[in-house]
C-alpha cells in the first residue's frame, strides 16, 4: 500500500499515468499543466497541493509542493472529497458539476477532454492507497 | 389531419389498457393519454429503475457526448426531429417558422452546450458583496430570502414548463441529466408537443438515457396526479404566471416539497445618452430584436424602454427608429398566427386616448397593427406592455432616476437590456439589483441565458440541488461594446438567412 500524501505515491501515479496508453490515446492533444489544491478538513487539517505536468498524453511531472505555481489550471477542493475521487468512488466530472471541486483555467478545455479527465482520475483510483487519516 | 403525441416514456413501461383523448390544435390533433395515479406509479417506478441502472453509473463524459450529439442534431435544419417540428410547432404555438426555428433552434438551444457550464465550485455570496468578475461578467450576491433546501442527490425532479418559450423543458432535461436526476416534464397546455419530441429524438441516440424521462401531459385541475407527482418527487420547478404559482405553491406546500419557481416578471431597456450618437441605428436594431423575439412572449421581453435626453438623438427620435427596425424585424422574425391582435388595437387605443387627453404621447404604428411604438414623456407610471411586440419609449434625464421609477415592480423585476458605458453601468447594477432586478444584458441578447448566469435570482443547475436563499445579479459581459458587436453578428446571420 502507497500512503497518500507522499513523493512515493506522486511519483507511482507518474508512473502509472505514462503506462496507461487509454490515457495516452484520451490526453493526446493535451497541453497544460495542473494543480490539485488538497483544503484541510475535519478529516485531514494540512493543505496539500499537488503539482501535475500533462503534456500530449504523458506526465511529465508529479509531485506534492508547498509552493503555489502559476499553472493552467487549478482544481480545489475538501480532503474528503479529493479521497473519494482518489479512491474512485465520486466521479471527478460530477464532483465539478455539483460544485465539489472548483475549477480555475479554461473550463471548456476542460470539459472538451472529460475522458482524458476521467482515465486520468481512474488511473489514481488504480493505486493500493493508504490515507494518512486513516492511518 | 396529422396527429401528435405529447406524451414520452420508457415503451416498456407496462401500461395496458391506457386510453386516449383527442383534441385539435390549429388543425393538428394532439393525442393525450389519460394518466391515472396507478400509471403514474408505473412509470416513476420505472424512472427510478433507469436512474440507478444507468445513469448514476453511466460516464458523465458520455453522458456530454449524447447532448452535444443531440443539440447538433437539432442544429440542423434537415433532421428528422426539426422537419417533425417545423411542421408542428409552428400552427401549434402560434409563433413563425422563422420564430422557432431560427431564433428558437439556430440560437436559443445553441445555448445548452453543457460544456458551457461554469466549473467555479459553490460561490460564497461573502466574496461577492460587489460585481465581481464571473464567466463572462459579473455577478454580486444581492441579499437573502427566507428559503432553505438542500439535497446533493436528488433522485427524481419534476417539471412544470410554460409555453410561451419553446425549448424550455430541453433545457430542463438536459440540467437533471448532468445532476443523475431522473426527470418528469409537465407540458404547457397550449404547446404540448415539443417536450416529447425532444425526449423522442435523444431516445434516439440513446434509448437508456431518454428512459430516465417521462413527459407527463396533466391537467392542473388533476389534483390527485398533480400531489401524487410532488409528493414522490425531490423537487419541482415550475415557469408559469400568477395563476400557476398560487396552484402550485399550495400543492407544493401541501407535499411539503421544496418549488423552484419562475413566475411572472418584468424586464426592461436602457440606452444611455453615449449609445444615441452614431450607434442610435444599430442600438435601435438590436432593441428591436429583443422587443420581436419570442413575440414579447418572455420573462425577460422588455415591456418599456428608457432613453436618456441630451445624446445626439433624442428619445423621440429613438422612437421612430425603433418603429422602422420592427418593421424590418417583421422580415427577419415575422410574427406568427397568434399575432395579438386585440391586444396591440388595446394598446394603441388606450394610447390614443392619453393622447386625445393631452399627455404627451405619440404613436408609431403601421396600418397593420404588426407592431405598436409608443413614446410617452409622462414619467410618473410604468406600465406593462399588451406584449406582441407593442413597447413603450419613455425619455429621462439620467439612468439613476429609473430605480425610483420601477420599485412599484420590485416584486417582478428581471432582466434589463442595456446600452450603458461600463463605468456608468457598475453603480447603476448595483442600484437596480437592490431594486430586484437579476439580469443585467447586452442589447440584442435580452432572451438568451448564459449558462452561468443566475436565473431569477439563482443558478440554475444549483438551484436543482440547493437553495440557501441567496439572491445573485449578474452582468453578462464584461466589454459593453464587444457585446454589442457581438450582437450585432448575431442579427446578421439571422439577416443573412433571410
Amino acid at each position: 500500500m502507497i500512503p497518500f500524501p507522499s513523493d512515493q505515491w506522486a511519483q507511482h501515479f507518474k508512473d502509472a499515468l505514462n503506462a496507461n496508453p487509454n490515457y495516452h490515446t484520451k490526453a493526446a492533444d493535451w497541453e497544460g499543466d495542473f494543480l490539485f489544491i488538497i483544503a484541510p478538513d475535519t478529516a485531514y487539517p494540512h493543505q496539500l497541493i499537488l503539482y501535475l505536468d500533462l503534456w500530449h498524453g504523458t506526465c511529465r511531472a508529479a509531485q506534492f509542493t508547498t509552493d503555489h505555481p502559476q499553472t493552467a489550471y487549478t482544481l480545489t477542493g475538501s480532503y474528503s472529497i479529493w479521497k473519494q475521487i482518489i479512491q474512485g468512488t465520486l466521479d471527478p466530472l460530477r464532483a465539478i458539476v455539483r460544485g465539489y471541486l472548483s475549477v480555475q483555467g479554461d473550463s471548456r478545455k476542460i470539459m472538451d477532454y472529460a475522458h482524458a479527465a476521467q482515465e486520468l482520475v481512474s488511473t489514481a483510483a488504480h493505486i493500493p492507497t493508504t490515507f494518512e487519516d486513516t492511518k | 389531419m396529422t396527429t401528435a403525441d405529447c406524451h414520452f416514456w420508457d415503451p416498456d413501461i407496462p401500461t395496458p389498457d391506457l386510453q386516449y383523448t383527442y383534441t385539435d390544435i390549429a388543425g393538428i390533433t394532439i393525442r393525450k393519454p389519460i394518466l391515472t395515479t396507478q400509471t403514474i406509479a408505473t412509470i416513476l417506478a420505472g424512472l427510478e429503475h433507469q436512474r440507478t441502472e444507468y445513469l448514476c453509473s453511466h460516464s458523465l463524459p458520455d453522458i456530454f457526448d449524447t447532448i452535444m450529439d443531440l443539440i447538433t442534431q437539432w442544429a440542423d435544419p434537415d433532421s428528422p426531429w426539426r422537419r417533425i417540428a417545423h411542421d408542428l410547432l409552428p400552427p401549434i404555438t402560434g409563433y413563425s417558422p422563422q420564430m422557432i426555428e431560427e431564433w428558437g433552434f439556430n440560437v436559443f438551444l445553441q445555448t445548452l452546450d453543457p460544456r458551457d457550464l461554469p466549473l467555479t465550485g459553490r460561490l460564497d455570496p461573502h466574496h461577492y458583496r460587489q460585481f465581481t468578475p464571473y464567466c463572462t461578467g459579473y455577478v454580486k450576491a444581492a441579499g437573502k430570502t427566507p428559503k432553505y433546501y438542500d439535497n446533493d442527490q436528488p433522485k427524481l425532479i419534476g417539471h412544470i414548463c410554460a409555453g410561451n418559450i419553446v425549448g424550455l423543458p430541453a433545457v430542463e432535461m438536459i440540467m437533471d441529466k448532468l445532476i443523475d436526476a431522473a426527470t418528469w416534464i409537465k407540458p404547457s397546455t397550449e404547446e404540448p408537443v415539443f417536450a416529447a419530441l425532444f425526449a423522442h429524438s435523444m431516445e434516439s441516440l440513446d434509448p437508456d438515457l431518454a428512459y430516465t424521462i417521462a413527459v407527463l401531459p396533466l391537467d392542473s385541475t388533476q389534483t390527485d396526479l398533480n400531489e401524487y407527482l410532488f409528493s414522490h418527487s425531490d423537487l419541482i420547478r415550475a415557469t408559469g404566471g400568477e395563476i400557476a404559482r398560487h396552484s402550485l405553491m399550495k400543492v407544493a406546500d401541501s407535499c411539503k416539497k421544496p418549488l423552484a419557481g419562475h413566475w411572472h416578471k418584468f424586464s426592461f431597456i436602457t440606452i444611455a445618452r453615449e449609445y444615441l450618437s452614431d450607434q442610435a441605428t444599430l442600438v435601435a436594431r438590436l432593441a428591436a430584436l429583443d422587443v420581436s423575439a419570442w413575440d414579447q412572449q418572455g420573462c425577460f421581453s422588455p415591456q418599456v424602454i428608457f432613453v436618456e435626453n441630451r445624446g445626439q438623438t433624442s428619445p423621440r427620435q429613438f422612437a421612430e427608429l425603433l418603429a422602422n427596425e420592427l418593421q424590418s424585424m417583421m422580415r427577419i422574425l415575422p410574427k406568427g398566427v397568434k399575432a395579438g391582435k386585440i391586444s396591440i388595437l388595446e394598446g394603441y387605443q388606450e394610447a390614443m386616448k392619453k393622447q386625445l387627453l393631452g399627455s404627451p404621447v405619440q404613436l408609431f404604428s403601421p396600418p397593420s397593427h404588426d407592431y405598436l411604438v409608443v413614446y410617452d414623456e409622462t414619467t410618473d407610471t410604468v406600465e406593462p406592455s399588451p406584449q406582441f411586440r407593442a413597447i413603450t419609449v419613455k425619455p429621462i434625464n439620467d439612468i439613476n432616476e429609473i430605480p425610483e421609477l420601477v420599485r412599484p415592480l420590485h416584486r417582478f423585476l428581471q432582466t434589463i437590456g442595456v446600452a450603458v458605458p461600463i463605468e456608468r453601468l457598475l453603480p447603476y447594477a448595483e442600484a437596480m439589483g437592490a431594486c430586484g432586478a437579476t439580469n443585467i444584458r447586452v442589447l440584442g441578447e435580452m432572451t438568451l441565458q448564459k449558462s452561468w448566469e443566475p436565473w431569477d435570482g439563482r443558478f440554475p443547475l444549483e438551484e436543482l440541488l440547493r437553495d440557501d436563499g441567496s439572491n445573485w445579479v449578474s452582468i453578462s459581459f464584461k466589454d459593453m461594446d464587444n457585446a454589442l458587436q457581438a450582437s450585432m453578428t448575431r442579427l446578421q446571420t439571422l439577416h443573412k438567412d433571410r
